[in-house]
């Protein structure tokens, strides 16, 4: 090889080399961070629905403590490469948007939608050829937010809120019938896809539990005390 | 202002919708994709094949340099016809997009690097550097068709080795072939050595120097016969050459016992052929 060549080839791999360690010192940093964030939330299985807001405001600046990340990594990743990287804080990410979408669940009972997730991720619109969240990732996301809801169902039913699985049952089900839009391949959302319907089930079957045993306030049982037959 | 947060089954299938074209739109544009990068490497193999047939065909050529000409310039009409595969690819990997599809592009762009390597082989006896290749992948005014990835630019070079050694065997039969036997050797060699300062980076790369040290070995034996042979012979290679192409023909060319020009004549029909095919 001519010595001009395998110059430039070295410097180009040196330059590669230099940006995948400072990639991954950020990545250490997120990871921490969403780690610190799923271990905080699941103080949510022992919280009663009283106490829950409480919970979520010492929550939130760790939350909004990954927009430091974020906004670190855009600045690294060169113009045009973020499908190039992304793998490697594809993880830390997904496990953000779970706990930004959990934590709106727990407030208000709706979904976060993708571009509110980035504003509350601190991610910008003009970063998307170096930095952004991907349907595929959010997907994932709100993936694991099923699987936390399905525990919480049974967990909230032992902490004696009653309605909460039935709501859970609610929201679950629209998110379901939302994935089955989707013409997926057979990769690992699919595969994830494909392991909802279980949470389902357990979620279904707590419904159940609660409902004939008459755990929740229904119509009837109102009727029947103002109308005794 | 839009909606941060759905409540209703609507709402929520509605943004469904658009994640379902998103991704039908992704998936389609991968397909396109894997389908143009088999049409590459289909095209760039045909390439090859027609530099070995050229340069071992049975010839009154006696200039290896006007051969290699020759070889040279049909191959890159075909490379011409890649070039214009990746160019139809632009659309689909403009931009950001060039890095999600990578890996189905690759195994194209690396047989198409191959055959361009051995085409300038045959030409300048050299390895075509990077920039040459970036250069054959942009268009008339200088822009790349998409960026080329270091690590595909190498494992097209490191598979280079095995058509070089190919190349360099099937030549011994011909005249001047030990010269070339040992030219090969040498530059394989020092391919071997440039890429083993890069392996640590590139696992493929690990794969294949393994694979080019055997093809080494194999022209490092014929070297070394060719070189044990002739001493026995106190004569100068050429006339040696000389030797052995007038007993051959004398014996009558082929199997047949027709006249080896009728032979030459028959091929170049075959070749004629193809070309009308393509």
């Amino acid at each position: 090889m001519d010595p001009e060549n395998l110059e430039f080839i070295n410097q180009l791999l040196d330059k590669d080399v230099e940006l995948r360690e400072k990639i991954k010192e950020q990545v250490v940093e997120f990871d921490k961070k969403t780690r610190t964030l799923s271990g905080m939330l699941n103080k949510i299985h022992s919280t009663p629905s009283e106490q829950m807001a409480v919970l979520l405001d010492s929550v939130r600046p760790t939350l909004e403590g990954c927009r430091e990340t974020t906004a670190a990594l855009a600045v690294l990743i060169p113009a045009n490469q973020f499908w190039r990287w992304k793998d490697m804080w594809c993880n830390s990410l997904r496990s953000a948007v779970y706990a930004a979408t959990l934590m709106e669940y727990l407030k208000s009972g709706t979904l976060l939608t993708l571009p509110t997730v980035n504003e509350v991720l601190g991610i910008k619109d003009e970063w998307k050829d170096r930095f952004t969240l991907t349907a595929e990732d959010y997907l994932h996301g709100l993936i694991t937010l099923v699987n936390e809801l399905s525990r919480l169902a049974v967990n909230a039913v032992t902490l004696g809120d009653f309605e909460a699985p039935i709501k859970i049952s609610v929201f679950v089900k629209d998110l379901f019938a939302g994935f089955a839009m989707l013409n997926l391949k057979n990769d690992l959302l699919r595969r994830r896809y494909d392991s909802l319907k279980y949470d389902i089930k357990k979620i279904e079957e707590v419904v159940y539990d609660v409902s004939l045993r008459k755990l929740v306030p229904s119509i009837s049982s109102d009727k029947l005390q103002d109308n005794p037959i | 202002m839009a909606t941060t947060s759905l409540a209703t089954r609507d709402d929520i299938v509605g943004v469904f919708d658009a994640f379902r074209d998103e991704l039908d739109d992704h998936n389609d544009r991968r397909e396109r994709l894997i389908k143009s990068s088999r049409d590459v490497t289909n095209l760039s193999k045909k390439v090859i094949f027609l530099l070995h047939r050229v340069m071992t065909e049975d010839t009154t050529e006696s200039s290896d340099t006007n051969l290699a000409s020759r070889a040279a310039a049909r191959a890159r009409e075909k490379l011409r016809d890649v070039q214009a595969l990746f160019a139809g690819m632009r659309e689909d990997v403009t931009g950001d997009r060039f890095w999600r599809y990578q890996k189905n592009v690759s195994p194209g762009l690396q047989e198409y690097i191959e055959a361009l390597s051995f085409t300038h082989y045959l030409e300048h006896r050299t390895l075509i550097s990077y920039e040459e290749v970036q250069e054959s992948l942009s268009d008339d005014d200088g822009i790349l068709y998409f960026p080329l990835p270091l690590e595909d630019y190498l494992l097209g070079l490191a598979d280079l080795t095995g058509e070089l050694m190919r190349y360099a065997i099937s030549s011994i039969s011909r005249k001047g072939g030990r010269s070339k036997a040992n030219e090969v050797c040498v530059f394989v060699r020092g391919c071997k050595a440039d890429f083993e300062g890069l392996t640590p980076h590139f696992k493929e790369l690990r794969k294949k120097q393994t694979v080019t040290s055997q093809s080494l070995t194999k022209i490092e034996d014929v070297a070394y016969a060719i070189t044990v042979r002739s001493s026995e012979y106190d004569v100068p290679p050429e006339i040696l050459d000389d030797i052995v192409a007038r007993t051959v023909s004398a014996h009558g060319g082929d199997r047949d016992g027709r006249p080896s020009g009728r032979r030459e004549s028959r091929r170049r029909d075959e070749d004629q052929d193809e070309e009308d095919e393509d």
